[in-house]
Parts: structure tokens; sequence; C-alpha cells
């Protein structure tokens, strides 16, 4: 095959993936655009699109893939006016954050019921004979199907153009887009507009799921693999522009296809080193316009719920109480045998620090960091990677750690703040996959399987413990190297909540929460409000980094999977469940949510599936999160719900902050 | 000469094709009550904007206090002296008016402090903040209000606040957008009380479409037109006027 034709099929290639991107963020985009929210669940209705035509195809043999194309995206369509109305509708009105962490407990649960119903391993989805050949075309042969999906695509972009500039439809959800209440004014009901336009979103990612599953196969990770890309398309593109997601979604497609066979080194980073580029150069994407869509809220929740009803005092005693438990755990786990327990309070402890660090940009300066594994995973590397080199000494590794992640907060920052809202989301989402897919590459940072076998020394110059010799007989039982460990890191999340109490009471910390009160306000009486959010995004970076470079000292290795996105969406839903905007809250979030997941996973199978409804019951009814509930539980008693939720809301307000 | 605060030069900016301000030369003296009026579309609010640095111009400069501050973003114009309040209440609704008044004092001294005082040390803990915070609330009338909650302020307050955060961040010069719109007379009258009494030693820039109110207030009046300044002087000059009348008035005889 000559040069021009190997290149003119990758591209044929690169436009059949761009076609299924285009189709998901379009309706992605859509979904943004008309209802400001932010579908992390678009990949799993994607996900469920290909298995419902998998389920309906298999047997009916012949024309069952006609059949599916057609019912099993209304089935999704359908699947996506029921999340719709149940879940999203109730948070029109909040903060677009609230989406985020709305449709991230869907993806688990949709995510595990597709496991649940068709098991985890992929499976084979055969495209109809019809269309399984080559065809030949301006000189070279090309698979048939190949050609169906581009045109198909097409087909389907252009009608979804028509449908929303050339119909009523179309009309009304694009004024509702503007203004909400006007619309509903003209008597129009607007809700079963967005339904119907969820719904819609929804249906294109099940027809891009099919096409993708007969092109490749159906997986249950199918999901949470384009969504990444997906997001970064709608971003390239302009969050809420059509155009913008059709360019970007081929123009990502081809890249992709194109850097996987010429520039191997780069697949996997070119796509989020356009979008950072991009976003620096154009903050607005490509296309965007409508910048302002997503940043005139009013912010209405988006910080936690602070004092409650428990007093300062009540709460510092509580606070000694549980320093005092996890101290004397050791030993009970000791004289009981069950040293699983300091196992996981381990783990509780790693992630409530790493909740605390995300608190600090999330709960105070009010941004949104999609991407904090970035530096939970690099503090993990970084000190992994020091403790080989240079010295084994857990201080100096931890110190490089978090030195390292506050340098790259600094530049990360630098690039990112001074784009607002959503797109920093976005844009710390990038960077975090950048490093995701950057260590698979790398031979210093083990490729895919990591680093592993590392022993750390808990002194400096020779002076010091080493766990693995540590041995002090106490009576009936021994401090032993796990203890040392286990006291090291409790003295050190402790320190660092204390740091960053301190923090928060100081004037900087007063004025992130003017910040967050009010950008605007802060500016005009002098506060450089840029500079403030990037020094707390690099404390924030340096403690994330902190924990991850315990994690990784504690366990004695580091692996790709410490970037995964995934961690970042933990992380938040920690926070949030505990109560974001107190320092406390976001700990305890983690402690429960460690401590459940590690429950549940023992006892069930589809725990995520548990989690994830927990975690949207919370979302829609508790969005200040647990350390508000005892002010919401006395509150009801006192006003027997008849005054509503809405003054409950306001009156908390009144004494936040700690 | 006389003793000049603000004064900007061929002061211009283009939206596009739209001239929204056209060459506006100021000149506005030290302690001075100065209104800038115009009826809509005058370009009023961009010629605010470009003076508090929310816009930057196309042409011309800013000068405050003898320097070009034309490229300052807001934040290092209020750090200078030049405050502003905002039309609609703008205060920090989630925190105690202490809190609000206290950050911005907390401002005013804000290159004063260390490292260590910054990140590290109680907030509360400067006499010097805390004594000007104790001054602007009682020169304003909050003094025994300090702990109340912003947001369950009545609307009257919650503008006094406004002020008081203005007084705090101790401006040589407030620019006042619209202070009294959307309200009635009666709290007009009191609004304007307020101003009086609160910052009556500031050099003051008012920006307000309603000719009667700045009649009564101003020392001296810049109308603006389309852009470009159709008459400057004294209330009385100004009102005799015959090309403010057409402007204003359209035509209509008097």
């Amino acid at each position: 095959m000559s040069v021009a034709s190997a290149v003119a099929e990758q591209v044929l290639n690169g436009l059949v993936v761009g076609m299924v991107y285009v189709l998901l963020a379009a309706g992605l985009s859509i979904i943004f655009g008309v209802m400001d929210v932010i579908n992390f669940a678009h990949g799993e209705l994607f996900a469920l699109g290909a298995y419902f035509a998998f389920a309906i195809a298999g047997p009916l043999g012949g024309a069952g893939f006609w059949v599916a194309l057609v019912v099993a995206p209304l089935l999704v369509g359908v699947v996506g006016m029921g999340i719709e109305r149940l879940t999203v509708k109730r948070l029109y009105g909040r903060d677009p954050l609230y989406h985020i962490l709305l449709t991230f407990g869907l993806v688990l649960i949709i995510n595990d019921l597709i496991t649940s119903v068709w098991g985890k391993s992929a499976q084979p989805f055969p495209i109809p004979a019809v269309l399984d050949q080559p065809v030949a075309l301006f000189g070279f042969n090309y698979s048939l199907y190949n050609y169906g999906i581009i045109i198909f695509g097409s087909i389907l972009a252009l009608g979804t153009w028509l449908l929303l500039n050339r119909t009523r439809f179309g009309m009304i959800i694009r004024a509702g887009s503007e203004d909400r209440e006007m619309v509903r004014n003209l008597g129009i009901n607007i809700d079963r507009y967005y339904t119907l336009t969820f719904g819609l979103g929804a249906a294109l990612a099940g027809v891009a799921g099919i096409v993708l599953g007969a092109y490749q196969n159906v997986s249950p990770t199918m999901g949470s693999s384009v969504i990444i890309p997906a997001f970064v398309i709608v971003v390239l593109g302009g969050l809420g522009s059509f155009r913008g997601a059709v360019v970007g979604g081929l123009f990502v497609g081809v890249v992709q296809t194109l850097a996987r066979t010429y520039t191997p080194f780069l697949e996997g980073l070119i796509v989020f080193l356009l979008m950072i580029v991009v976003l620096v150069v154009r903050p607005k994407g490509l296309f965007g316009t409508n910048i302002g869509a997503g940043e005139h809220h009013d912010g209405a929740l988006l910080h936690g719920a602070g004092g409650g009803v428990l007093s300062s005092a009540t709460r510092a005693k509580l606070g000694y109480a549980a320093v005092g438990v996890l101290v004397l755990v050791p030993f009970f786990a000791e004289l009981t045998g069950v040293t699983y327990s300091v196992t996981l309070l381990e783990d509780i402890l790693i992630w409530a620090l790493f909740a605390l660090s995300l608190d600090l940009v999330l709960g105070y300066a009010g941004l949104v960091s999609l991407g904090h594994t970035l530096f939970y995973g690099v503090g993990a590397y970084a000190s992994v990677l020091t403790l080989m080199h240079f010295s084994p000494s857990v201080f100096v590794a931890l110190a490089v750690a978090v030195v390292v992640c506050a340098v790259i907060a600094w530049s990360v920052g630098y690039l990112s703040i001074r784009v607002s809202g959503v797109f920093f989301a976005m844009i710390t989402l990038a960077f975090a996959e950048l490093f995701y897919n950057a260590v698979f590459k790398f031979d210093f940072t083990g490729g895919s399987d990591g680093l592993f076998g590392v022993d750390v020394f808990y002194g400096l110059a020779g002076l010091g413990i080493d766990p693995r010799e540590f041995e002090i007989p106490l009576g009936i039982m021994t401090i032993d190297g796990g203890m040392v460990q286990y006291y090291f890191l409790l003295a050190v999340v402790v320190g660092s909540y204390l740091l960053a109490r301190r923090l928060i009471r100081a004037p900087f910390g007063s004025v992130l929460q003017a910040i967050r009160e009010s950008e605007e306000r802060a500016s005009f009486i002098g506060y450089d409000v840029t500079a403030y959010k990037r020094r707390a995004f690099v404390v924030s970076g340096g403690l994330a980094g902190l924990a991850g470079g315990l994690f990784a000292a504690n366990n004695g290795y580091v692996a790709p999977s410490f970037l995964h996105w995934i961690n970042s969406g933990e992380v938040i839903v920690m926070t949030v469940l505990g109560g974001m905007g107190t320092l406390y809250g976001p700990m305890i979030g983690a402690g429960v949510f460690v401590a459940a997941e590690d429950i549940l996973s023992s006892y069930i199978e589809q725990w995520q599936l548990v989690i994830g409804v927990l975690f949207v019951l919370f979302v829609i009814f508790v969005p200040r999160g647990l350390v508000s509930l005892p002010q919401t539980i006395t509150e009801h008693s006192m006003f027997e719900s008849a005054v509503g939720d809405r003054t409950s809301v306001k009156d908390a307000e009144v004494e936040r902050h700690d | 000469m006389t003793d000049t605060i603000l004064e900007t030069q061929n002061l211009t900016k283009e939206f596009g094709k739209l001239v929204a301000v056209d060459d506006v030369n100021l000149d506005i003296e030290r302690g001075e009550f100065r209104s800038l009026i115009g009826p809509n579309g005058a370009g009023k609010t961009t010629t605010f904007n470009l003076l508090t640095g929310a816009l930057r111009p196309t042409r011309g400069t800013v000068t405050f206090n003898g320097e070009d501050v034309s490229a300052l973003p807001p934040h290092q114009r209020v750090r200078r002296g030049l405050g502003r309040s905002f039309q609609i209440t703008n205060v920090f609704s989630g925190l105690t008016v202490r809190e609000n008044v206290r950050l911005a004092a907390q401002a005013a001294r804000h290159e004063g402090f260390t490292p260590v005082e910054e990140f590290l040390d109680n907030k509360d803990s400067f006499d010097d903040v805390n004594e000007h915070t104790d001054r602007v609330l009682e020169r304003s009338g909050l003094l025994g209000r300090g702990d109340e909650p912003a947001d369950v302020m009545a609307y009257g307050d919650k503008r006094r606040l406004e002020i008081a955060i203005v007084l705090a961040t101790d401006p040589e010069m407030v620019l006042l957008d619209e202070p009294t719109a959307g309200m009635s007379a009666e709290e007009t009258r009191s609004t304007m009380d307020l101003i009086d009494e609160v910052l009556s030693d500031r050099t003051l820039l008012l920006i307000e479409h309603d000719i009667d109110l700045v009649m009564r207030v101003s020392d001296r009046i810049t109308v603006l037109h389309r852009g470009e300044i159709l008459s400057e002087g004294t209330p009385e000059e100004v009102s005799e006027d015959p090309e403010v009348r057409e402007a204003y008035f359209g035509g209509v005889e008097a």
C-alpha cells in the first residue's frame, strides 16, 4: 500500500472515531448549553446504548442490528429522561458543581448495573454481514461499515442541527437556555422541554455507543474511556457550541488516530496538550461565545454548613476525643489481633488529608478542581522516586513530594485560574489526564507497572527508626515498625489539619472566604483575587502531594492508577459528603466513604451501586454534607418542616467557617 | 493651579463599531463632589468602568494623584485610594457585619503584613485593623451591630454596610454608581444623607441619571451625551445650558 493510501486510511479511521465523538459531544454540549448541566454520566449512557443494542441484536440474529439501531437509542433516551426527571431536575438553580457530583454518582450506579447484568469482560458485537465487507473507492479498499458510520453520523449530526435551529422545539430550548423564566412566562412548559433535551442528548450518546460497540466490542469500561475525550472536545469546541462539538469531535478523532500510528509517544497526550493550548490562547474554546452561561450562578449552596448546632467548644472536645481514639486503636488491634483495622485507618487518614487539601480550594476559594488526583499521584511518584534514588528518609521524600506538587500547582494555577469556573474544572482535569497518560510512557516512572519495593527510614542522616528492625517489647505486646508508621501518619495528618485551620483563621483565609462570598467585591476592596486563588491552589496542591507521598511511602509502591480521574471524583464525593467549607467535614466524609466502601465491598458485589445511590440521595437531599445533619434535624423538629427548606438553608448560613 | 486628583485624557472606549466613550477629558479637583450625568446610553457606566479598572480604554489615559493608572487592575486602583460603591448592594452576605468591614480595613493595610502574619496569625489579632474597623463601624452608625450576619439585614442597613465597606478601604476618592437606583424618594434622601454623613470629607464622583438629585448635591456636574462631554459646570450653569435642555428634554420647552 502506498504511503498516501496508508495515510488516507488512517484519516478515515480517525473520521470514524471522530464521528462517534461528534455524536457524544453533541449530546453533552446540548445538555450543557441548554441546562448548564455537566453530565459525567454521558459515557455510561453511551455504554448503555451499546449494551441495549447487544441485548436486542443477539437473539434476533440477521436483522437484529437494524432493529437495535432504532430501539436501543430510544431506550437510552427514555432512561435519560427518567434521570432528568428524578434527579437532575431537582438541582436546577444550584451551582453547576452539584450536577457534576450528581452525575458522578450516576456513573457508579449505571456502571455497576451494566456489570451485574452483562458481566465484566468485553464481548464481541458482530456487525451485520451486509456491512462487513470492504469496498474499493478512490483506488483502495476500505470497510463498508466504516463508510457507513461516517455517512450515518453526518446525517444524524445534520438532523440534530436542523432540529435545534429550524424547528419550534429547537427555538424553545435555545430561548430557554438564554432566559428560562422568560420562556416560562410565555406560557411554555419549559421543564418538559428540558426533559426532552436530556433524552435527546442521551439518545445521541446511545447511538454513538452502538456504532462504536460494533466497530470494536462492548465492554463495561467503554463509557469511562470516552467520557474524558468527549469533555475535551466540548471544551475545545466551546461549551454549548454545536459547531464546536462537530469540528472538535472530528478533529480529535483524526489527531488521536494519526498520533497512534505515527507518533505513538504522543498518543494519549496530544489531545490534552491541544486542549491546554487552546484554552490558554482562547479560553472560550474555538467556537465558544456564551462564556457567561456557566458563570452567573449565585453559587447557591456551594459552600458548607459550618458549626451547625454544635458549639465550637463541643467540636473541639469531639476533635480531641477522635484523636484520642485514633491513638489507642493500634493497642486494641494488637491485643485483639484485628490488625486489619489499622490498615483501614491508615487509608482513611490519607484520604482525609487528601479531602482536606481539596476543601481548601473547593470549599474556601470556590475553585472546582476536577483533577486533584494530579497532585496526589505526582506526590506519590515524587516520594517513591526520591526514596529509590536519593534518600531513604521518609522526611526527605515527603518534603520533595510537597515541593514538587506546590510547584506544579503554581504552574497549573498560573495557566488556568484566570480562566474561571467550568473551564478551570476542565483544565485541571486535562492536566491530570496528561500526567496520567504520561507516566505510562517513561521508564523512570515504571510505565504501566509503576514502581514498587521501596523501603522507608523514619529519620535523617542515619539517625532514626528503621521500621523493619524496630521492636520494643511492652508487657504483653510490642511496639513495632507498623505502629511507628501509623503514628507518624496520624501526626502528619493532625498537624496538617492544624496548619490548615491556622491558615483559614489568618488574614489569608479570611480573604479566601471573602472571595467565595463575592469575587467582585473582594477585588474592589483591594485584594488581588487571582493571586489569592493561586496561593490557595498551591497550598492545596502541596497538601494533596503530601497525602499521595504518605500513601506511597506507607505501602512502598506507586502505580498509574494513582493519577486516574476516578480518584479526583472520589475525593470530591468525600468532601461534599462531609461538608465542604469546614475543615473537619471533608475528613469525616473521607472516613465514612472509605469505611463504607471497605465494608460494603466485602459483603455485597454491587457495592458501587449502593454507594452511588447513597451519594445521589445525599447530593439531592443533604447538599451541605454530613456536618449539617445535626442542624437539619434540629431545625426540622423545631419548625416541623412547615417553613420549608429554603429558609433553613438561609438560616444555616448564619454561623459558618472554621 | 488647582489640585487635581483624577484626570482623564482623550479617554475612549470602543466596542466593535460602537464608540461608547468618545474622547472624554475629565478633571476632578480634590475635595470636590462631582456628578456625571446623562440620558440612558450616554456612556456613564462605561466611563465608570474605565475609571475603576473593570474595563481597559481603547485610547486615552486615566491619571490618579499624578500617576497613570490606565493599565492597573481594579484592586491596585483601590489600593491607591480610588474606592467604589456598587449599585446593587454587594456585601459578603455570609459573613458578619464586622467581618465585612474588617476585610476592607485589612485590605487597606495589606502591604504591611509579613508572610507569617498573613498566613499564620489570627486575623483578629491586628490592633490597627481592629481599631480602624471600630472607627468605621462607629462612623457609619453600625457600632454594636458587628455580630449580625450581613444577609439578614434590612435593605437600608445593607446600603449602610455597603458605604461602610467603602469607607474602610480608606479611599481618597469614591466613585458612586447610581447609589439610589430603584429607591423611593424617602430612601433616596436617607441614602444621600448617609453618603454626606460618612463620606463628605472625600472626593466624590457620582454617576447618576436622576437630574434633580444631582442638582441638589453636586459641586460641579459633567453631562455626557452619546459618549462625549456635552457640558460641564456648576448646577446652575449646567441647568441653563440650552444643549443640556435639548439632550435631556428633547427640545420640549421647559
